[in-house]
């Protein structure tokens, strides 16, 4: 994980009790405060790699926005209906394959620091949904958890949701920086799930990100602990030798974490805009990754042939009902119907559908279905 | 409107002269800005109505050194005349002198990739640096104010002549460029053969399943073109160039596309087999993400549309027909 040397605090927030206790958390690392934004696209100007050289900086803003948002998925594959609340932008790790760097017009990281703006929203957004099961997480636009030593936030997270029974909060993360979340007493609602990969993945592509081990091993500490956990077998990546890494991984997990206590799986396979490809070569050299066999998608993303990718899924899937977690909930991420019904042998053609699959289980953890928040939710 | 500020560029001590061709040493290029280009047309024009508008050269210790005029003096040459009007400089400024070299021929012609690249390296030498060609020099030469371009742009100025010339006669745009200066020299030479009788965006899909493949096998060019033409054969032993790279295009698409294509080949066979009408237009969905096949035919009457759906039905009861179809 890149160190942060800088921080640079909008002067309209200085006194912000998060930027207070950011700065308070970096000792050492010089703040500036700032007008605008215009003082870090100096500083990256002559860069080289201002994507890499970002991951350096912070940028503590106000939120203009709304903070959640639906997931936006991608066009003509089916959907989850998630909720995203997007808290921060940007992350300290540098994964070969991460969208952000052609998705995020800015280089450095972003966090918003109008705490007090977000609570209302989410407050609206409840009484919106009037009592209906809503998946929410914040690991869309950035890891939930890489900066939370700094940030603290999980444990704000944690303490509201952990009162509105029918939202299912997902903290979804690389790292093992789990103090703020073992932090607060365990609720049902609070997922934290980790994205997985073969440790030769891991190791290559994913630059700044614990072994995947030390995640499995962190999931199995905060799953005992009594917090739901999920996983994300994604991007899943082909190469000589996938299977058997991708075995030891699955086996190591479902030895390691009972599978009544895992929430979901997901699975998805690599998958880009052809933008990014450019950027992988000149970024990662020795990253092979982008030559495997991609073709354009209905939404005009690179991904792999999809007889390839249900091979994938289908054998992934196996593997994980080999080692006991046949009752897991699974589902894609970014797939079409076919996908679903070849590998899953399930077709859920709407967003609401898959949504259903992934609704509170009684078997293994607490219906939250009776239950209802205070504020609606 | 265009506004570019370089300040004021005005040679210093002109006068017109008469000089023996012999006299202009054409080795020395440091001020040249043309490149591949015909010599006929202006030819044509000295004969006819002389030399109108005179080169200007330098006065240098031994002879002179041709500032502006490239095309006139060799034009000149070519035609076997002994001498040329001609107006002298006695100006010193190297980047003076090139940058009224350029501006002269920016306002009556538009430049070709090759000659821009090497303006810009030229400049370059002249202790330009990046920073301001890529502010100011590279909107002077109508182009992309990026980094990216002037890379690109700065190792087109670096690569073998039959490069350039290539680059000057296809009118190669710049992601085309771009593909082809990722390879080493040695294999840019031997790329130009198959790339020369190809459309542009042919020529782009080559020169990327070639680097992706050499990326992903760590196999050298030479190799990967071997086993391209033996992977796609067109039947007849002897190839025009134009056949030869389509059938290299296609040799590489199997082995970048391994299953993609074995897939292509299936549906095609099955339709083959199936004797599916030419009338009529059927296609998978792309690259068989989508599970519809399409089906389109033309008709100008009711007879004729009446005929297709019959020969349509006639496929649908083939037992062949869901050969099409399988996944």
């Amino acid at each position: 994980m890149r160190e942060i040397q800088k921080i640079f605090v909008d002067k309209e927030v200085l006194s912000f009790p998060l930027t207070k206790r950011i700065i308070k958390r970096c000792p050492g690392v010089p703040a500036a405060v700032v007008r605008n934004k215009q003082e870090l696209d100096v500083l990256l100007a002559s860069s080289t790699d201002p994507t890499g050289e970002g991951k350096k900086y912070l940028w503590l803003s106000r939120h203009k926005g709304a903070f959640v948002k639906p997931c936006p998925c991608t066009p003509h594959y089916v959907g989850c209906n998630y909720f995203v609340i997007n808290l921060a932008l940007n992350c300290p790790l540098d994964c070969s394959y991460c969208i952000l760097q052609v998705y995020l017009a800015n280089p450095w990281i972003t966090i918003y620091v109008n705490l007090n703006d977000l609570w209302t929203e989410l407050d609206t957004f409840g009484r919106e949904k009037k009592g209906k099961f809503v998946r929410i997480g914040t690991g869309e636009l950035s890891d939930s958890l890489a900066l939370d030593h700094i940030t603290q936030t999980s444990s704000e997270l944690i303490s509201y949701f952990a009162r509105k029974s029918k939202v299912l909060l997902e903290l979804k993360t690389k790292t093992t920086n789990i103090a703020g979340v073992l932090d607060r007493p365990a609720a049902e609602n609070i997922v934290l799930s980790w994205s997985l990969n073969s440790e030769k993945i891991a190791r290559e592509e994913e630059k700044g990100a614990p072994p995947v081990e030390d995640r499995i091993e962190t999931a199995k500490v905060v799953s005992e602990k009594g917090l739901p956990v999920g996983f994300h077998f994604d991007p899943l990546i082909l190469y000589p030798g996938w299977e058997e890494d991708y075995a030891r991984v699955v086996e190591k997990l479902l030895c390691s974490v009972i599978p009544s206590r895992i929430r979901w799986i997901s699975l998805g396979s690599l998958r880009f805009p052809p933008a990014l490809k450019p950027i992988i070569e000149k970024r990662f050299p020795s990253s092979r990754i982008i030559y495997g066999e991609l073709i354009q998608g209905k939404d005009g993303k690179l991904r792999y042939f999809k007889p390839l990718r249900i091979e994938l899924y289908q054998k992934i899937i196996a593997l994980i009902k080999y080692w006991g977690g046949g009752q897991i909930p699974f589902y894609f991420c970014m797939e079409d119907t076919e996908v679903w019904e070849r590998a899953l042998k399930k077709t859920p053609r709407r967003k609401e559908e898959v949504e259903l699959i992934l609704s509170p289980r009684l078997n293994g953890s607490k219906s939250m279905a009776s239950k209802s928040g205070p504020s609606g939710y | 409107m265009l506004k570019l500020d370089f300040g004021e560029i005005r040679i210093e001590g002109m006068r017109y002269a008469s000089l023996p061709l012999a006299k202009i040493n054409l080795k020395d290029e440091r001020f040249r800005t043309s490149y591949f280009f015909s010599l006929e047309r202006l030819i044509l024009s000295i004969e006819k109505a002389g030399l109108l508008s005179p080169p200007l050269v330098r006065q240098a210790e031994k002879g002179y050194i041709l500032v502006s005029g490239w095309k006139r003096v060799l034009a000149c040459r070519k035609m076997g005349l002994p001498s040329i009007n001609v107006l002298v400089t006695e100006d010193q400024d190297d980047l003076r002198l090139f940058l009224a070299s350029v501006h002269e021929n920016l306002a009556v012609r538009e430049l070709s990739l090759v000659e821009k690249a090497e303006v810009l390296r030229t400049l370059l030498k002249f202790g330009v640096p990046k920073n301001v060609l890529l502010k100011s020099y590279l909107p002077l030469l109508s182009l992309p104010t990026t980094g990216v371009h002037l890379d690109v742009l700065l190792c087109l100025s670096r690569a073998e002549n039959p490069v350039k010339r290539f680059v000057g006669e296809k009118e190669v745009p710049l992601p085309v460029l771009q593909f082809l200066l990722r390879f080493t020299p040695v294999d840019q030479k031997l790329l130009l053969p198959l790339l020369l009788p190809l459309g542009q965006n042919k020529q782009k899909e080559i020169l990327e399943d070639l680097w992706d493949i050499n990326r992903r096998d760590n196999k050298p060019l030479r190799n990967i073109l071997e086993e391209a033409g033996r992977r796609h054969v067109l039947g007849s032993p002897k190839l025009s160039p134009q056949q030869e790279a389509e059938k290299m295009r296609l040799g590489l698409k199997r082995i970048r596309h391994p299953q993609l294509s074995s897939r292509e080949d299936q549906f095609n066979s099955a339709r083959q087999r199936i004797r599916w009408p030419k009338e009529i237009a059927i296609h998978p969905s792309l690259n068989f993400e989508g599970e519809d096949i399409t089906v389109s035919f033309r008709f100008k009457n009711e007879k004729e549309f009446k005929a297709r759906l019959e020969q349509l039905q006639a496929m649908a009861r083939k037992k062949e027909f869901p050969e099409l179809l399988s996944r």
